[in-house]
Order: C-alpha cells, then structure tokens, then sequence
C-alpha cells in the first residue's frame, strides 16, 4: 500500500516526445484511471512507472521514495500488461508464484497467498490447469492474481480488459472493483474507454497529446469538461457561442447564469450534453429546428436537428420522429456548461 | 487418395532410408560377399567380433572423442546464436543484410578451402592438432546453421514477456534463466540438434585441422573403408549412425515449425 506522485514527468520515445510536463498525484488507496485515445501516451507512462522505461526530465516517487534510479524489480510497482503475458511452460499456481519466487519467497506461506489469490480472483480449483487450457477471461483473472499476490504498493494495469468481448468485460470491471475495494492497493488503470474510466475509478485524468487536460471525479469530468476537446472526448458534441455580460451568458439559443466567468462582452464557448437537450413537437419550446437524420441506438435514440446556423444533436427516448419533421428545442440553462477559457474556434 | 499418399510416403522413406540400411545391416553380418551375389556366401560375426573385441578401444576412444567435439561444438554454438539471434531477430539496425551474407559464406563455400586456408593460420597460431582447434573449425560450419535458427526463433519471440517478468520482481539474469530460456527452449534445442549432427559427420576438416591426432568416428571410419574390409566398415557405419539417430529420437519433439516459430 502506498501513494504514487508524478513531477513533471517528460518522457521521450524514439526521439518524439510522448509526454509532457505530467503531474499526477494518487492517494494511498485509490483508483486512477488515466484515460485517452490511443497514441496518447498512457501506456508510456505507465512503464515509466514501473520502471520499463526511463524518463527524460521530471521525478517519480512511490510510497515517498524516488524510484529514479530503482530497477524495475525494485520499485513495488507491478504492471500488468494488456495482452496477458502468462508463461506457458508453467500452470496457473506456477504462473502465480513466479514473482514470489523471484522474491525468495516458498513453503507453506506462499501457498496459502496463492490459495487467497485463487479465492479473491475467482479462480479456486484451477491451480493445476494449464495456459492454454484457460479461457480469455480466466487468463486475464490469472494475469491479474500474478500482480496482486505481489501486494505492490502501486498497481499499473495497461487495459486489462481490451481483449475481452462486452459481456466478460463488464463481470472484469466489476471484479476489479471489488479486488481493489477489499485489497485497498493504489491503482493507476489505464483505458482508452470512457464509460470504463467513469465506472471503476474514483478519480480520471484524461490525457490527450501526451498532455494532461483535466484531473477529477468521473462526475466532473462529465459533467464540468475543462475545455471542448475534453468535452468532445466525453461525447459531447453541442458548442454554442454567445456573449457574457453582467454574469449571464447569452447566446441566440438561451441564456445561462454565468456568475464565475469574468470578462464582460467577450465571446465565449459553452457545450450541452445531447442527453440534456429538451424536445417537443409543441409549441411548448421557441427555438424552431428540423430534423436532419435519426439513428435508432437501442437505449435512446441520437436525432440531429438543424436549427438556423447550427446543428444539434438530440439522445432522446422518443423514436417516433422521422427525419424532415419540425420541432422545437430547448436547452436548459442549468445544463448549459461555458467553458472557462475561450478555445478559439470551436 | 490417402492410401496413394501413404504408399507414396512409405515407398519413399523404404527407398531412402530403409533399404541403405538394410543392406549395411547385412554387410556387418557377413563374412564373404561377392560382387554377382544377391545373398552373402558366408555369414558370420566377424565384424562385431573385430569392433567389439580386436578394435574395441580404438573405437570406443574415437567414440568419446566424437562425443565431446560434437557436444562442445553443439554448446559453444548455441552459445554464441542465443544471442546473436536475439539481435538479428528483435532488433533493427545498419549492416543486418551484410551479416546475413557473411553467415552464408562458410555454407557455400566448399569444406575443403575452409579447412586448407584455416589449417596454415592455426599451424601458426598452435591450434593445428588440437581439440579446440577441430572444434573452432567444426564452428565454421555449424555457427551460421544455429544464428539461423535462433533468429527465426527471436523473430517471433514476443519481449514483453521479458518486461512483465521485470516487473514481477525478476533480476535481467533471472529473466533470461526463467523467461527467455525457457520460452526458447524448443528452438534451442533444434539448433543444438543440427549444430550436433553436423559436426558429429564432419570428416575433411578433422582430418585436416586435427592432423591425426583427433581422431574422430568418422576419420577412423574411411581409414577402415580405406582397408577394403567392407563388412568391418559396414559395422563401424552402424555404430557412427547410432547415436546421432538417438540424439534425433531424443529430440523429435521439438522439431518442426511449432518450435522454431516459438511463442508469440
């Protein structure tokens, strides 16, 4: 068990920078995902972590030590690697085993950690099989029990559950929530999925261009994005200008109270989620608008609708509306997010 | 159409390798058998009696001998591919062509001018007559069939094993004892094979560097053909097979593609 800081890690890989200037901090005991499209840089950083790869500038300390010049083996940080990397000349307890052998550690002790980890993984039983004989989703419980018999004081998994069909993912997810629920071990999880970041973890970092953009609950992140990219990344897809003035922001499409954006009479950028956006066939809303196309996706329904200049777009449950339809909208003006700092063109 | 194919494969392995025998077979049995003759005129035991009794020690020495050059051989060349096949096979740099090239040239060109132009260097460099000479220049032979080898095993070998290992505690020596080799293994072995094989039929290059003082199975085995005593020579030809065909039996099991594609 022990806490994770990263001070202004830069790493450089194959003469490109991969990441930039990162500071992260993970609480003894906590979940971080680091989430971003591939090619952001996650799993760099995460073998940065674990010693696999050497950083070009900046510090990283686990447990309040500087793991700088710390071998791989020696740091406390296990990592688990996306494809399961399970040794096939040994059986699932050997597998297990393998990082309390390199550690000197036999006897009874060890078997008894192994029979936990079996137990706590769902794997009781299948001690003796072999690799190969192993489904995906058992591998990958094996792959995990490997890392967690170490009790590392930070883990690193590097998309765990990318392998896996949607279903197993989904039981994966669950289990590895309660694994670190019970165990407490400080996890930094890396994913390029959303909804598993926003699920598992306590806090997200989202990571884009090998740069962090924002850090925060998985509610925050959602729901606050930092700037329209973030936003973006979170599927939102609605970006309104306007203009602030006297703490209200006013665009042609509604008005939102701004108190905390300073600035009178500058432009700013402020987005909707589509779930958020109200729809009617009435006269109930004034914000008149067609719709462009409809796409049924089993949940809700995602309806584009032109309205003036713009294009919205409408998750709603309502699967009655055909494409060329008239209706009126409305954004209400406490889900209506402005961006803090103006992006320049949206 | 699968019978036809079997017969096919049955008559070919008879032809090749069943019928040589078999007459070797009947050669060391026999105690005269003359030219017309489908059947030797004499049986008899005369052969065996002079491999096992009259020349026993003679063969038994050259036995061990051949033994330890081909095992040494077989060690020092898997020695140098590990490695060596780890480079070529994971990593990319300037002059691989080149190095591909120069491991052919010893293969293409012939024995003879290998060993004649080695055999006045280690006149020189007092390696002429010695066992380590006879192993360097079986070397030659055997180093580029074995980088060969394990650069096809390396290609395919997948090194994130290697940082998952480190991660999970295990030393860089303890990564290669307990993740490498043993992922490894069968291609290993292959190499072993062939490297062992080659030299254990190396004849013109013993004879030449080892300049009778080495004298291996096969040097003393055309010395004997060289007598004319054909069901002598029969008989020693049995004993020079045996082994080499126990060491192939012994490692059947890693031959084949599975091995040599090793584990991705």
């Amino acid at each position: 068990m022990g806490d994770l800081i990263l001070k202004n890690l830069s790493i450089r890989y194959g003469g490109k920078a991969v990441v930039s200037d990162f500071n992260l901090e993970v609480q003894n005991g906590e979940m971080v995902s680091l989430l971003g499209p591939s090619g952001a840089g996650k799993t760099t950083l995460l073998k940065a972590v674990a010693g696999l790869i050497q950083p070009e500038k900046g510090e990283i300390f686990i447990d309040g030590r500087s793991v700088r010049d710390l071998a791989p083996e020696k740091r406390n940080a296990v990592m688990v690697f996306q494809k399961t990397l399970l040794f096939p000349f040994l059986n699932v307890a050997q597998n297990i085993a393998f990082g309390l052998r390199m550690q000197r550690h036999n006897g009874s002790n060890t078997k008894r950690r192994i029979e936990q980890i079996l137990q706590l993984t769902q794997l009781t039983g299948l001690g003796r099989r072999k690799i190969h004989e192993l489904s995906g989703g058992q591998q990958q419980r094996v792959s995990l029990a490997r890392a967690l018999v170490l009790k590392p004081a930070v883990l690193l998994l590097d998309e765990p559950l990318s392998n896996l069909d949607a279903n197993l993912r989904q039981q994966m997810r669950e289990l590895i929530q309660d694994i670190q629920a019970e165990t407490r071990i400080t996890t930094l999880f890396v994913t390029h999925d959303q909804a598993e970041a926003l699920m598992i973890s306590h806090r997200v970092c989202l990571l884009l261009n090998g740069r962090l953009r924002q850090t925060g609950k998985p509610r925050e992140l959602f729901y606050l994005p930092a700037d329209t990219e973030v936003a973006r990344f979170f599927g939102g897809c609605n970006f309104i200008q306007g203009r602030v003035k006297d703490g209200v922001f006013r665009s042609q499409f509604g008005n939102a109270p701004a108190p905390q954006v300073n600035g009178n009479g500058h432009l700013r950028t402020a987005t909707i989620r589509p779930e958020d956006i109200q729809l009617s066939l009435d006269a109930k809303y004034d914000i008149h608008g067609k719709i462009a196309k409809t796409n049924f996706e089993g949940s809700a329904t995602r309806i584009w609708v032109n309205c003036k200049d713009t294009r919205f777009v409408v998750l709603t449950t309502d699967n009655d509306l055909k494409p060329g339809q008239s209706v009126r909208i409305h954004l209400p003006p406490d889900k209506i997010r402005i961006f803090p700092v103006e992006t320049g063109s949206v | 159409m699968r019978s036809l194919k079997r017969n096919i494969i049955s008559t070919a392995v008879i032809t090749t390798v069943a019928l040589p025998f078999t007459i070797l077979i009947i050669w060391s049995f026999s105690n005269r058998w003359f030219y017309p003759e489908l059947w030797p005129r004499q049986w008899g035991l005369r052969a065996w009696d002079y491999v096992f009794g009259t020349a026993g020690y003679q063969i038994i020495g050259a036995l061990v001998q051949s033994m330890l050059v081909a095992l040494a051989t077989a060690l020092i060349s898997v020695a140098i591919g590990i490695p060596a096949g780890r480079a070529l096979g994971l990593y990319d740099f300037r002059g691989k062509d080149l190095i591909s090239v120069i491991l052919t040239l010893p293969v293409i060109v012939p024995p003879l001018c290998v060993a004649m132009g080695l055999h006045f260097w280690f006149i020189k460099m007092g390696l002429a007559s010695t066992f380590s000479g006879v192993v360097l220049v079986h070397l030659t032979f055997c180093l580029p069939y074995s980088v060969f080898v394990l650069w096809g095993v390396f290609s395919n070998y997948n090194p994130d094993y290697e940082e998952q290992a480190r991660s999970l505690g295990a030393t860089s020596w303890k990564v290669v004892a307990r993740v490498m080799l043993p992922l490894t293994f069968p291609g290993i072995m292959v190499a072993a094979l062939f490297s062992f094989l080659l030299s254990w039929s190396q004849y013109l290059s013993t004879l030449i560097i080892g300049g009778g003082k080495i004298t291996t199975l096969p040097v003393l085995l055309f010395a004997l053909m060289g007598s004319g005593d054909r069901p002598v020579a029969a008989a020693v030809s049995i004993v020079f097979v045996v082994p080499a065909f126990v060491a192939l039996l012994f490692s059947a099991r890693y031959l084949g593609g599975k091995s040599i594609a090793g584990i991705r």
